[in-house]
């Protein structure tokens, strides 16, 4: 079974250029939540977006029990989110691998 | 992706801000690690996902130049995929061309590529001692934006 990135490179270089300390974060193609869970107890909320039904079980289903209440995950592709939403709702927005 | 990004400037707070992460495509390599030591197996080919790395990359400049988003800060850094064999890298890399390669595209060449690196890496495998690790190392650019 293959593992990505076990030394944390990727949520080290995203700590060492965001402070999370009340952010109300967007994050868009969260996939399984991998990166998620890793910077969500540092926010004041999270809320995650995947087109993938699959994906968004996992990350539900994995989602460590303190995390609940402060992160939550919808199947969504981000043109259905933005319709339904409101401007200026978040401090911060992370594209991990999803814009491309 | 322009639009997309347009999108997310309308989510965010005036004080807010954005980050992307995506892959530098051109420098994914192959490696064998052993006692400290790297052997490179190979590289991978740019292929179709690589584009659309590069057009992520043209979607963040056009909102820059709009002057919808200043860039503040961009960094680099190296995100390591350890495989326990290379049939099962060779696995993995043939199913992401399958994936994210466009319907229209030819993916032969490219799935021929992966496959000689896959033997190339069961090859440097065989001939080295115990303890070796099979390794995917990509290039990451992060970068934080904040709207105007």
């Amino acid at each position: 079974m293959s593992k990505h990135d076990p030394e944390e490179n990727e949520i080290r270089a995203l700590l060492g250029i965001v402070d999370f300390r009340d952010k109300h974060v967007l994050e868009i193609g969260c996939g399984d939540g991998r990166l998620t869970w890793r910077y969500a107890d540092r926010a004041a909320h999270v809320t995650a977006i995947e087109p993938s039904a699959e994906q968004i079980k996992l990350a539900k289903d994995n989602l460590p029990s303190h995390l609940k209440g402060r992160v939550e995950f919808y199947v969504a592709a981000l043109e259905d989110f933005a319709f339904k939403s409101q401007s200026s709702m978040f401090d911060l927005v992370i594209l991990s691998y999803s814009l491309c | 992706m322009v639009h997309a990004l347009e999108e997310i400037h309308r989510f965010l707070k005036p004080s807010g801000f954005l980050i992307d992460i995506h892959p530098v495509a051109e420098h994914s390599s192959i490696e064998i690690h052993q006692n400290g030591e790297i052997d490179l197996a190979g590289q991978l080919k740019v292929h179709q996902w690589c584009v659309d790395f590069e057009q992520a990359d043209e979607a963040l400049a056009e909102i820059v130049k709009r002057g919808m988003f200043t860039i503040e800060r961009k960094g680099l850094f190296d995100t390591l995929t350890y495989y326990d064999s290379a049939e099962e890298m060779g696995t993995s890399l043939k199913e992401s061309i399958q994936k994210y390669t466009r319907v229209d595209e030819p993916v032969e060449e490219e799935v021929q590529h992966v496959e000689t690196l896959a033997s190339r890496a069961d090859e440097l495998i065989s001939a080295a001692a115990e303890g070796v690790e099979l390794v995917l190392r990509e290039k990451d650019l992060i970068s934080r934006l904040r709207p105007i």
